[in-house]
C-alpha cells in the first residue's frame, strides 16, 4: 500500500469516526444485544436473567396478542401499500402537467406529509369520533345522494345528446370531449337546481351517525374497523411523499418517447401503458419497497391512539415490542424476540425486492 | 377524465381544438382544486372544531358563536369594559358590565325574570385543576334584573314573544388600601324558569345546560382572543408546571427547537464528513461498509431500541433532552444523502486543492463544505422536520419527565390528560399550535422539502 | 455587606445540608393539585423541624409504564402510587420496600382492613392505602323531574331501578336511562351481589348460574329500553353520557365529581347506592384503591417513612376530606361530620364512602389475583359487548368467555 494511500485511509477513518462510533453503539451493539436478549427471560425490573433457548419465540406464537399484532401488521402493510401506490400514481399522472400554478398545488398537496404524526393523529381521532366530522360528512353525502344522482344522470344525458348531435353532423368528437363536458356541466347544474327548487328531487333527512370507527368490534375484510381508521389516516398522510417520487420519475421520461408513440397512433391510454408504465417500473419498485417497509414499522399512530381504540384491535408488531418492554414487568426477552421477527420480515421484503429488481433489469 | 379526452382528432378544425384545449385546462384545474380540498379540507374543519366550545357537537356547524363577527365585536368590547384589555379580557376593580339576554316564550306563558349568578368555577379535571384561580364571585356584584323590552315574534313556527332583560355586573372599587386583584375571568350563569327558551344575548353563551334552562359563560369579559381562541388561550394558561408555574407548552416548544437544532448541527457535520469519506477517499472495504450502512437503514428502530434505552440509562441520559440528541446525532440516511451528493460534484476542484498541499481536513472545510450548500440545505430541512416530528424516541427516552417533553410527546400527554373528559377543544388547539413552526418552515423552504424527498429517494 | 453575604451563605449551606428531599410520584390531573397542596399545607409544615421536605410530581398518561420505566432507570421517586389493579407483579419483583419495618402493627390497624389487605402480599405490607373509591349511582334530577319519575334510591332493586330508567327513557325520547358499558369494572358490582366471586375455592373462574343472572339483567338493559350502549352514544364511559345529558344516570365513583365540575357545572344531580339484587337482597361493589409504596432503592428510607406517616395522618386525611377531594382510608373517619354537609359533591363522597361499609354488601377489591387485571377481564368484557350489540346469544357468549378464561386462569 502506498504511503499516501495509507494516509488517505487514515483520514477517511477519521472523517467517518463519529458516524461509525454512533453506528457501532446504537446499531451493531444494539442489534447484537437484542439477539442476545431474545434467548433469555430478561425483564426490565428483574435483576437477573437466564438463558431460555427458543422458548420466547415459541411463547410468542402461542400468544393471541402477538398473533393479532402479526396479522395486523402484515395486512396493514399490504392494504396500505396497494392503496398508496395506486392513488399516488394517479395523482402524479394528473399533476404531471405543464400548467401555470402547478407548483402551488404540489406544495398544498404535500402539507399532510410534513406535519407531525402526533398532531395529525390527534386530529384524526377527533375526525373518527362517532359524532366527528367523517360521520357528519358521510351522513351529508348520504342525505344529498338523490340530488347527486340526479345531477350525474343529467350530466351523462346532456353529454350523450351533444356528442350524438356532433357525430351525426360528422364531427368525430370523443365521448368525454372537455368542451362539450363543460356545457353539459352547466346544463346539468341548472336543471338540478331547477328540480330541487321545484321539489321534484329533494335531499333526505340527515340522521345522527350510526357508525363507530374507533371502538367498533367488527371487522371488514378480516381487518378490525379501528385499524381501518389507521389505514385511512396513514394512506392520507403518505400519499404526497410517494406522489412526489412518482412525479420526479414521470418527469425523467423523455418526451420523445410519447411523441413517437403518438405518431404511431397510440391513444393516451395506450401511451400510458406502453410508455409510462414500463419507464416508471424502477420508480414503482422503489415506491412499493419504501411503502412496505414504512407501513410494517408503523408505530406512532397506534401509540397515539392510546385508549381511543381497544388495543387489541389496532396493535401492530412495532407497538407490541414497545408495549411489552414498558408494561407489566417489562418482558425484554419476549419483546426482543418479537423485534427480531419484525426485523426478519423487513429484511425478507428487501431481499424479495432485490431479487425481483434484478430480474427486472435483465429484461 | 381529462387525460383520456386527448385523442388524435385529425378531422377537428383548429377552432374546435382550441376550444378543447381551454376546456381541458379548466377541467384539470377543477380536479386539482378538488384534490386541494381533499388534502386541506380535513385540517380546515378540524381548525373550526378547535374554536368551538364543543368540537364534537352534532350536527356539525360551520357557523357558530366563535365565527360570528357580532360576537367578536362584543367580546372585544366586553374585554375592554372588564379590564381595559380587548384581547384577553379580565375583570378589574371599577369595571361595570351591562348585559342583556332575551328569551322566547310561547303564547300564553307569563314571562318571569331569570336568576343571574356569578358562580365559583374551578377546573375539575385536567391540569387546570392544579391552580387555585382568583374567583370573580368574590368581588362581583350583580344588579337587579330588569325587563327592558317585549315584542311579539314567531320562532320555529310557534307564535309568542321575545322578552329582553338587562342587568349590570360591577366590581366596586374599594379604597386605595383594599387588596383588589384583577380577576382573569368573569363566569356567569343565567337560569330561566322552564319553558323560557334562550334566544339571544349580548355575547352568545359557551353552553346551554340543564336542557336549555341555564345559559353559561366561561367569561362574559373574555376579550377577542379569550372568546374566539378560547381553547388556544387555555393551552397556555392551563398546562403549567405545578411547581414553577411555567407554561408547559412553551417549554415543550423550546425543547423541540433545542433538540431539532442540535441534531441538525451534529447531523450536518458528521454526515458530510462521513459522506465525503465514503464518496471520495481511499478506504479498503469501503463498498462493504457502504452496503452495511444501507442494510442498517432497513432495520426497524424497534429492533434496537431496547439496548439503546439501556445504554442511555447507564449514561444517565434518560429523561433528558441530551439522551434524544445523542441517540439521533447522525443517521445512516443522512450519510447516504451526502455521499450521493459528493459523488455528483466534479473531482477536479478538490484535486487542485490537494495538489497545493492542503490536508484533507482543510480541503474539506474550506472547499468541499461550501460547495455542498444546496445538499446541506435539503439535509437541514429533512433533519429538522424529522426531529421536530419524532415521537418514538421521545416516548422511549423522555417518558414521565414532563418538563423535558418535546411537542409530539406533549400532544400525547394532552391526549391522555384531556381525552377522558372529551375536552377536544384543547387537544385540537394544541395540535394546531404545534404545527405552526413546521408550516412556516415549509412555506419558506418548500422547494427544499419537495426536492429533498424526490432526489434522496430516486438516487436510492 | 460582607456580613450579609456571609449570613446568606450560611443560610444556604444550612438549608442544603439539613434538608432531605423526599420525592413523591403519582397520577397527574387532579392528584397533582390535591397532593401538592397537601404536601405544602400539612406534610411539609409537620416535618419542617426534622429537616425533611416532600415534593410531588404527577404523571399524565400511562402511569404504570412511566413508573416501571423509572424503577428500571433508577429515577423513581422515594414514594409512589401503586394501583391495586396491577400491584401484585410489582410487589413480587422486589422493587418495593415492605413497610412492616417502619410501622408498628398498631399503626397499621387504623386503616380500613379491606384496603390494607389488598396491599399485603405473603404477610408483608407493601403499601398504605392513600384513599379509595367505590361505585355509586348518580342521577340527573332535572331529567327525572321532567319525566315525572321518582329518583332512584337505596331501596331500589335491579327491577325497580330498571323500571325507573325505562320510564325516563320512554318519556324523554332523546335521553337514555343509563349508558351501558361493556366493562367488568361496572358489571362486576352486580355480579358480586349475586354471591358470585371471580375465583372459586380452587382458584378457577367459573361463570355459574349466579353470574349468568347478573349477566342477563345487565345486558337486558339496552334491549328492554332502560339504557343505550355507550358507544352508540359516542361515549366511552357512563359519566361521559351523564355529563352530556345523554343519560339520566351514571354508575361511577367519586371521580365523576371533578369531571362534572368542568363539563356541567350547573347540573343538579344526586347520588345513591347501587341497587339490590332482588334475589339475595344484597348489593355488590368494587373498591378501587391506590397505595403509597416505598422504593426499595430509595436512599432516604427513614425520611420517606416519616413522610408516608404524615401523608396518611389523621390531619392529612381530614384536610383532604374537608375539601371534598378524596375519601379517607382510616376507618375512624367514617363518622366524620364532614360527610353530613349538604351539597351535591358532599353527597357523592358520602355515598361512595358508604359503598365500602356494611350497606355496600359484597365489596371486593378491584384486583384479580396475580393476573394482569386487564387480561382477566377481557373475555367477560367481550362477552358483554357481544350480547349488548346482539352479536351473540347469552349462552354462546358465556360459553366462549368460559373457554377463554379456562385458558387464562391456569
Amino acid at each position: 500500500m502506498l504511503r499516501s494511500q495509507r494516509t488517505e485511509a487514515l483520514y477517511a477513518l477519521l472523517f467517518l469516526a463519529p458516524f461509525l462510533i454512533h453506528l457501532g453503539i446504537f446499531f451493531v451493539f444494539a442489534f447484537v444485544r437484542t439477539v442476545g436478549f431474545s434467548f433469555t427471560d430478561a425483564t426490565l425490573i428483574g435483576q437477573s436473567s437466564r438463558f431460555v433457548g427458543f422458548s420466547n419465540f415459541v411463547e410468542l406464537f402461542r400468544e393471541p396478542r402477538f398473533l393479532a399484532a402479526l396479522t395486523h401488521s402484515i395486512s396493514f402493510m399490504l392494504v396500505v401499500t396497494t392503496l398508496q401506490t395506486f392513488l399516488a400514481l394517479a395523482l402524479a399522472a394528473v399533476l404531471n402537467q405543464r400548467l401555470r400554478g402547478i407548483t402551488f398545488f404540489r406544495t398544498v398537496y404535500y402539507i399532510p406529509s410534513v406535519l407531525s404524526s402526533a398532531a395529525v393523529t390527534v386530529i384524526a381521532i377527533w375526525f373518527f369520533q362517532k359524532t366527528g366530522f367523517l360521520n357528519t360528512f358521510i351522513g351529508y353525502i348520504g342525505s344529498v345522494a338523490p340530488v347527486l344522482l340526479a345531477f350525474g344522470g343529467l350530466f351523462a344525458l346532456a353529454q350523450a345528446v351533444q356528442v350524438g348531435w356532433e357525430r351525426w353532423r360528422g364531427v368525430p368528437v370523443p365521448w368525454l370531449d372537455p368542451a362539450l363536458a363543460t356545457i353539459s356541466l352547466v346544463v346539468a347544474l341548472a336543471l338540478t337546481w331547477g328540480l330541487v327548487g321545484l321539489g321534484v328531487v329533494r335531499p333526505l333527512e340527515a340522521r345522527p351517525p350510526e357508525f363507530t370507527w374507533l371502538t367498533n368490534p367488527d371487522r371488514f375484510l378480516g381487518i378490525p374497523i379501528p385499524l381501518w381508521s389507521i389505514v385511512i389516516l396513514n394512506t392520507f398522510t403518505t400519499i404526497p411523499t410517494l406522489m412526489l417520487i412518482f412525479l420526479a420519475g414521470l418527469q425523467d421520461i423523455p418526451k420523445s418517447l410519447y411523441e413517437a408513440a403518438s405518431i404511431d397512433g397510440a391513444t393516451p391510454l395506450q401511451q400510458f401503458f406502453s410508455v409510462t408504465v414500463p419507464m416508471l417500473r424502477p420508480v414503482t419498485f422503489l415506491v412499493i419497497t419504501l411503502s412496505l417497509i414504512g407501513t410494517l414499522q408503523m408505530f406512532d399512530q397506534v401509540a397515539l391512539m392510546g385508549d381511543a381504540a381497544p388495543l387489541d384491535s389496532i396493535i401492530v408488531l412495532a407497538y407490541y415490542v414497545y408495549n411489552n418492554v414498558f408494561s407489566g414487568e417489562g418482558q425484554v426477552g419476549l419483546a426482543s424476540a418479537a423485534a427480531l421477527i419484525l426485523a426478519g420480515l423487513t429484511f425478507a421484503i428487501v431481499l424479495l425486492q432485490r431479487a425481483l429488481g434484478v430480474s427486472e433489469k435483465a429484461h | 377524465m381529462a387525460t383520456q379526452a386527448i385523442r388524435p382528432v385529425r378531422k377537428l378544425d383548429e377552432r374546435h381544438l382550441a376550444r378543447q384545449r381551454w376546456a381541458r385546462a379548466g377541467w384539470v384545474y377543477g380536479a386539482m382544486l378538488a384534490l386541494a380540498v381533499f388534502f386541506i379540507g380535513p385540517f380546515y374543519v378540524a381548525f373550526l372544531g378547535s374554536l368551538k366550545d364543543n368540537p364534537l357537537e352534532w350536527p356539525f356547524r360551520y357557523s357558530f358563536a366563535q365565527t360570528q363577527p357580532k360576537n367578536w365585536a362584543a367580546a372585544w368590547r366586553l374585554g375592554q369594559l372588564g379590564a381595559g384589555n380587548p384581547w384577553t379580557g379580565g375583570f378589574a376593580p371599577g369595571a361595570e358590565i351591562p348585559f342583556q339576554i332575551s328569551y322566547f316564550l310561547e303564547e300564553g306563558q307569563e314571562p318571569e325574570p331569570p336568576t343571574v349568578t356569578v358562580p365559583t368555577r374551578r377546573a375539575g379535571a385536567g391540569l387546570g385543576a392544579i391552580f387555585d384561580e382568583v374567583q370573580a364571585a368574590q368581588y362581583a356584584q350583580v344588579s337587579e334584573v330588569q325587563e327592558v323590552n317585549r315584542r311579539p315574534a314567531v320562532v320555529g313556527g310557534r307564535p309568542g314573544q321575545i322578552v329582553t332583560y338587562a342587568f349590570t355586573i360591577r366590581y366596586p372599587k374599594g379604597d386605595a388600601t383594599a387588596n383588589q386583584p384583577t380577576v382573569p375571568r368573569l363566569p356567569l350563569d343565567v337560569e330561566a324558569p322552564r319553558g323560557q327558551q334562550y334566544y339571544a344575548a349580548t355575547l352568545d353563551p359557551n353552553r346551554l345546560e340543564r336542557r336549555g334552562r341555564v345559559a353559561s359563560w366561561d367569561s362574559v369579559t373574555p376579550g377577542f382572543f379569550g372568546y374566539v381562541f378560547r381553547n388556544y388561550v387555555r393551552v397556555f394558561n392551563e398546562a403549567r408546571d405545578p411547581n414553577t408555574g411555567a407554561s408547559f407548552f412553551l417549554r415543550w416548544t423550546a425543547n423541540s427547537f433545542f433538540v431539532s437544532l442540535a441534531v441538525v448541527l451534529t447531523t450536518l457535520l458528521f454526515a458530510s464528513l462521513g459522506g465525503y469519506a465514503l464518496a471520495r477517499m481511499y478506504l479498503p472495504g469501503k463498498n462493504y461498509l457502504f452496503a452495511f450502512i444501507v442494510f442498517s437503514m432497513t432495520v426497524p428502530s424497534q429492533a434496537t431500541f431496547i439496548s439503546n434505552y439501556l445504554v442511555l440509562r447507564d449514561l444517565g441520559l434518560l429523561g433528558s433532552l441530551w439522551g434524544m440528541i445523542v441517540w439521533s446525532a447522525v443517521g445512516a440516511g443522512a450519510v447516504f444523502i451526502m455521499k450521493q451528493f459528493f459523488e455528483s460534484i466534479p473531482r477536479e476542484i478538490e484535486e487542485a486543492a490537494l495538489m497545493d498541499g492542503a490536508t484533507p481536513v482543510t480541503t474539506f472545510f474550506r472547499i468541499i463544505l461550501p460547495m455542498a450548500a444546496p445538499a446541506l440545505g435539503a439535509l437541514t430541512i429533512l433533519t429538522f422536520q424529522g426531529m421536530w416530528n419524532e415521537f418514538f424516541k421521545a416516548a422511549v427516552v423522555l417518558s414521565g419527565q414532563q418538563a423535558s417533553y418535546t411537542l409530539p410527546l406533549g400532544l400525547s400527554f394532552f391526549r391522555s390528560a384531556y381525552g377522558v373528559a372529551g375536552d377536544w377543544g384543547l387537544m385540537l388547539a394544541s395540535a394546531f399550535l404545534s404545527m405552526i413552526p413546521i408550516i412556516i418552515l415549509f412555506v419558506v423552504f418548500q422547494r427544499y422539502f419537495v426536492e429533498g424527498v424526490s432526489t434522496s429517494a430516486l438516487k436510492g | 455587606m460582607k456580613k450579609i453575604l456571609a449570613t446568606l451563605a450560611l443560610a444556604v449551606l444550612g438549608l442544603a445540608s439539613a434538608q432531605t428531599v423526599v420525592k413523591l410520584q403519582g397520577f397527574g390531573g387532579n392528584d397533582t393539585a390535591i397532593i401538592s397542596s397537601l404536601v405544602r399545607e400539612i406534610v411539609n409544615p409537620a416535618l419542617e423541624k426534622e429537616g425533611i421536605r416532600a415534593e410531588y410530581q404527577g404523571i399524565e398518561g400511562d402511569y404504570r409504564a412511566a413508573l416501571l420505566n423509572a424503577l428500571s432507570a433508577g429515577t423513581a421517586a422515594d414514594l409512589f402510587y401503586v394501583d391495586i389493579f396491577w400491584s401484585e407483579p410489582l410487589f413480587a419483583s422486589g422493587r418495593v420496600e415492605p413497610l412492616n419495618k417502619y410501622f408498628t402493627p398498631q399503626e397499621l390497624a387504623v386503616f380500613n382492613r379491606n384496603l390494607l389487605n389488598a396491599f399485603t402480599l405473603r404477610g408483608n405490607v407493601y403499601g398504605l392505602p392513600k384513599d379509595f373509591n367505590t361505585l355509586a349511582v348518580q342521577f340527573n334530577k332535572d331529567l327525572f323531574d321532567e319525566a315525572k319519575v321518582p329518583y332512584p334510591n337505596q331501596t331500589d332493586t335491579w327491577e325497580t331501578f330498571k323500571d325507573k330508567l325505562k320510564r325516563v327513557q320512554a318519556a324523554l325520547k332523546d335521553v337514555a336511562g343509563l349508558c351501558v358499558v361493556a366493562d367488568h369494572a361496572r358489571f362486576g358490582a352486580f355480579a358480586y351481589a349475586t354471591g358470585w366471586r371471580p375465583f372459586n375455592a380452587q382458584g378457577r373462574t367459573v361463570l355459574d348460574a349466579n353470574f349468568r343472572r347478573a349477566f342477563e339483567w345487565y345486558t337486558s338493559l339496552v334491549k328492554d329500553g332502560a339504557g343505550k350502549y355507550a358507544q352508540d352514544l359516542g361515549e366511552g364511559w357512563t359519566g361521559g353520557c351523564f355529563g352530556a345529558e345523554k343519560a339520566a344516570v351514571a354508575i361511577e365513583g367519586a371521580w365523576i365529581g371533578g369531571f362534572l365540575r368542568d363539563k356541567a357545572p350547573n347540573m343538579r344531580y344526586g347520588t345513591t347506592l347501587i341497587p339490590l339484587d332482588p334475589v339475595t337482597k344484597q348489593r355488590g361493589n368494587f373498591i378501587f384503591t391506590v397505595s403509597w409504596s416505598m422504593n426499595a432503592a430509595s436512599k432516604n428510607k427513614e425520611a420517606a417513612a416519616k413522610v408516608l406517616r404524615a401523608l396518611t395522618s389523621p390531619e392529612a386525611q381530614n384536610w383532604i376530606l374537608s375539601r371534598g377531594l378524596a375519601l379517607p382510608s382510616r376507618s375512624a373517619l367514617a363518622n366524620s361530620p364532614i360527610f353530613q354537609r349538604p351539597g351535591k359533591e358532599n353527597e357523592l363522597n358520602r355515598v361512595v364512602f358508604q359503598g365500602s361499609t356494611g350497606v355496600g354488601g359484597a365489596v371486593l377489591p378491584f384486583k384479580f389475583g396475580a393476573l394482569d387485571g386487564g387480561n382477566w377481564m377481557r373475555p367477560i368484557n367481550e362477552a358483554l359487548q357481544a350480547v349488548i350489540t346482539g352479536k351473540k346469544s347469552v349462552d354462546q357468549a358465556i360459553a366462549d368467555a368460559q373457554a377463554e378464561l379456562n385458558r387464562i386462569v391456569r
